[in-house]
């Protein structure tokens, strides 16, 4: 299990060890080399102590930059991403870093300081009760009270952020805790005991479902990229060649070459995938939870298929939709168990033919550019392996569209949460893990002024991060349901009044450019990709443009709109 | 509208019953009643949890059963209509 290299460390050497520098041992023995965070009062022990540590810090401008920065790390790297705050509003600043880690299954360690325990529950000088904040937006949360207990509860911290469904956990240090020395030295091996014992997957009517079924869909999610099955699954589609579908943070887990493959599903999927879908007498769903913007109406998705569940968590098997046959457990383990061949010829290529006939039009007329003719020439520039991370809002959907990915680590997009602001600070994470890709960050005018203050970091740092600003100047996402859900009444969508992008980048020694004719566009995108630093290219679309296909709210998949 | 016993143990955690009645709340499950006692000899809390609900149990059973410190949840099947 855990390493306790430390207390032979500590044994020897006479000086005796707080708990600040406590944690940046436990923190190394999990190999983190980089934290993200902001400091204040209550964690200046912590901060003090990481002045004697390795381990590399990055300051962001907010704490909700550190947040989602440990989130792009973890989701770049497959490693804990780690985010430090100081009590009261440093920790509250966390806190939609930890809904969003929550919703999408990242695992990240927060750590907070606390006023001391002795004036804890007093209301004060920056006192908030985190951990009780913590509760419905964290996997698990600690508060330490007692120096001795300081090393265990960060060992199980690490422990349950990668166990079974991963997520984001909190460990709440008051002050006194940082600057108390340690004194046990008693056994420091994690005592959390894995209480989840699945029973051995019932594969076998599994197995005779997929036998007999005529029109199968692999439903694919984020899980995958977390049990880092991608692999498996891979294999699983080379046996089987079942046509596939993938939800948001699925993407990249199927191949983007694979000819059964017909793109995302739900809301604003393609054509082909809720169709086929719909018309499933099968779903094969591996790491999914049936999300609604996913089914669309639930009653009235996929009305003829039966459903065969993989999944970690008990807790999302029949939660939305009934599973005909659960399969929980580890998916590495468990897919290769139903990879048989397929006897489905005519589906395959029904499925191939609607591929074919409803495949991206790129054909605009005049001369304004077309956001998802720019995303797809990116994503057939941008190097191998490059790490895309998205905001919110119609240039995520067109990124998630008209972009390919071949590794779910390569596109980091708040999917569950769909949060604004988490682009740049996520790329920021993915630039430090992965120093040598190129991060690109494709955002939006109003979603890039949430965390605007990280393009300091950017700066201080010297990260060469591309971020490609799709500026219609409105919410457009929101201003395309104003007109096409609310008739046309537009309420607090215009954007027209937004600083100069260009002038804004340079302020942070940033390089920039605007475009706005299609001509402008390949020069631009290969001049941003050549160029070694940061560089922000500001591409102005027309702001009547909308997001296409879509299911409207409440409606089946296969009622999509395809345009006004 | 359904009702429902629940039979919990837990570590005894400070934070336990809070954690065990958000997840209650938020799942859509009302609580009518609760009972709570540690045995201070093997440091385990018992929880009785009395609650209500259109929902099915086994939505909660299973979100409550998700928390790092629960030991086991039991339905009480008398209740249970
Ligand atoms: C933090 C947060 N606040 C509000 C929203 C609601 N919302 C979703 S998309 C959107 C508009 C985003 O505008 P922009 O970043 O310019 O993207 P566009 O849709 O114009 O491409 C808004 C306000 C959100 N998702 N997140
Ligand atoms: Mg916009």
């Amino acid at each position: 299990m855990y390493s306790v290299g430390w207390v032979k460390k500590k044994m020897t050497s006479e000086k005796k060890q707080t708990g600040g520098s406590l944690l940046f041992d436990v923190l190394q023995q999990h190999g983190v080399e980089h934290v993200f965070g902001y400091p204040g009062g209550a964690i200046m022990p912590i901060y003090d102590a990481l002045t004697d540590s390795d381990i590399q810090h990055f300051l962001c401008r907010h704490e909700q930059g550190a947040a989602f920065s440990a989130v792009g790390y973890a989701r770049a790297a497959g490693k804990v991403g780690v985010c430090f705050a100081t009590s009261g509003p440093g920790a509250t600043n966390l806190i939609t870093g930890l809904a969003d880690a929550l919703a999408d299954s990242i695992p990240i360690v927060a750590i907070t300081g606390q006023v001391a325990t002795s004036v804890m529950g007093s209301d004060a000088f920056q006192e908030i009760d985190i951990f009780g904040l913590s509760l419905a937006c964290t996997k698990h949360s600690f508060q330490v009270t007692d120096i001795n207990d300081l090393e265990k509860v960060l060992h199980q911290a690490f422990a349950i952020a990668l166990e079974g469904r991963q997520g984001p956990v909190l460990v709440d240090i008051p002050k006194d805790i940082q600057i108390a020395h340690v004194v046990s030295q008693g056994s420091v091996v994690s005592t959390l005991k894995n209480k989840v014992n699945l029973p051995p997957a019932n594969v076998g009517s599994a197995i005779a479902m997929l036998c007999h079924a005529k029109q199968p869909i692999l439903y694919v999610g984020g899980g995958v990229g977390m049990a880092n099955a991608v692999d498996e699954l891979r294999d699983f589609i080379d046996i089987t060649h079942i046509p596939s579908v993938s939800t948001l943070k699925g993407l990249g887990a199927i191949s983007p070459d694979n000819e059964n493959y017909l793109g995302m599903l739900g809301m604003h999927g393609t054509k082909a995938a809720n169709l086929a879908v719909q018309e499933s007498d099968l779903l094969v769903v591996v790491g999914a939870r049936f999300d609604d913007r996913v089914t669309g109406k639930l009653t009235e998705f996929a009305p003829n298929a039966k459903v065969i569940h993989f999944d970690i968590d008990t807790a999302e098997i029949n939660k939305r939709r009934a599973a005909d046959s659960a399969i929980l457990g580890d998916l590495k383990t468990n897919l290769p168990a139903l990879a048989i061949p397929l006897e489905i010829k005519g589906w395959q290529q029904k499925c191939q033919q609607m591929k074919a006939d409803f495949a991206w039009d790129y054909n605009h007329p005049g001369s304004t550019i077309f956001a998802p003719a720019v995303l797809k020439e990116l994503s057939d520039k941008m190097p191998l392996n490059s790490c895309v991370t998205t905001d919110v809002g119609q240039h995520q959907m067109w990124a998630a569209q008209h972009m390919s990915f071949d590794h779910p680590s390569n596109f980091l997009t708040s999917a569950g949460m769909g949060t604004m602001g988490f682009g740049l600070p996520a790329a920021i994470g993915a630039q430090v893990s992965r120093p040598t890709d190129c991060i690109i960050t494709v955002s939006g005018d109003g979603s890039i002024m949430m965390n605007v203050q990280e393009l300091s970091t950017i700066k201080r740092f010297q990260l060469p991060v591309k971020i490609v600003l799709i500026d219609n100047a409105k919410l457009g996402m929101v201003r395309q349901w104003q007109d096409l859900f609310f008739e046309g009444r537009l309420s607090e969508t215009d954007l027209s009044d937004n600083p100069d992008f260009v002038m804004l980048a340079n302020a942070f020694d940033i390089k920039a450019k605007q475009i706005s004719s299609k001509a402008e566009v390949s020069g631009a995108i290969e001049e941003m990709l050549a160029h070694n630093g940061p560089y922000l290219l500001q591409v102005k679309i027309d702001a009547a443009d909308n997001v296409w296909p879509l299911v409207p709210p409440n409606t089946a998949n296969d009622k999509m709109m395809e345009s006004t | 509208m359904n009702h429902y016993q629940l039979l919990i143990k837990a570590d005894d955690k400070q934070v336990v019953l809070e954690r065990i009645l958000q997840v209650a709340r938020y799942r859509g499950f009302l609580i009518e009643g609760i009972k709570a006692r540690v045995n201070t000899g093997t440091n385990i809390g018992t929880i009785e949890l009395m609650v209500r609900s259109e929902r099915p149990i086994s939505l909660l059973v299973d979100q409550i059963n998700k928390l790092i410190d629960i030991k086991d949840v039991k339905v009480d099947k008398n209740t249970t209509q």
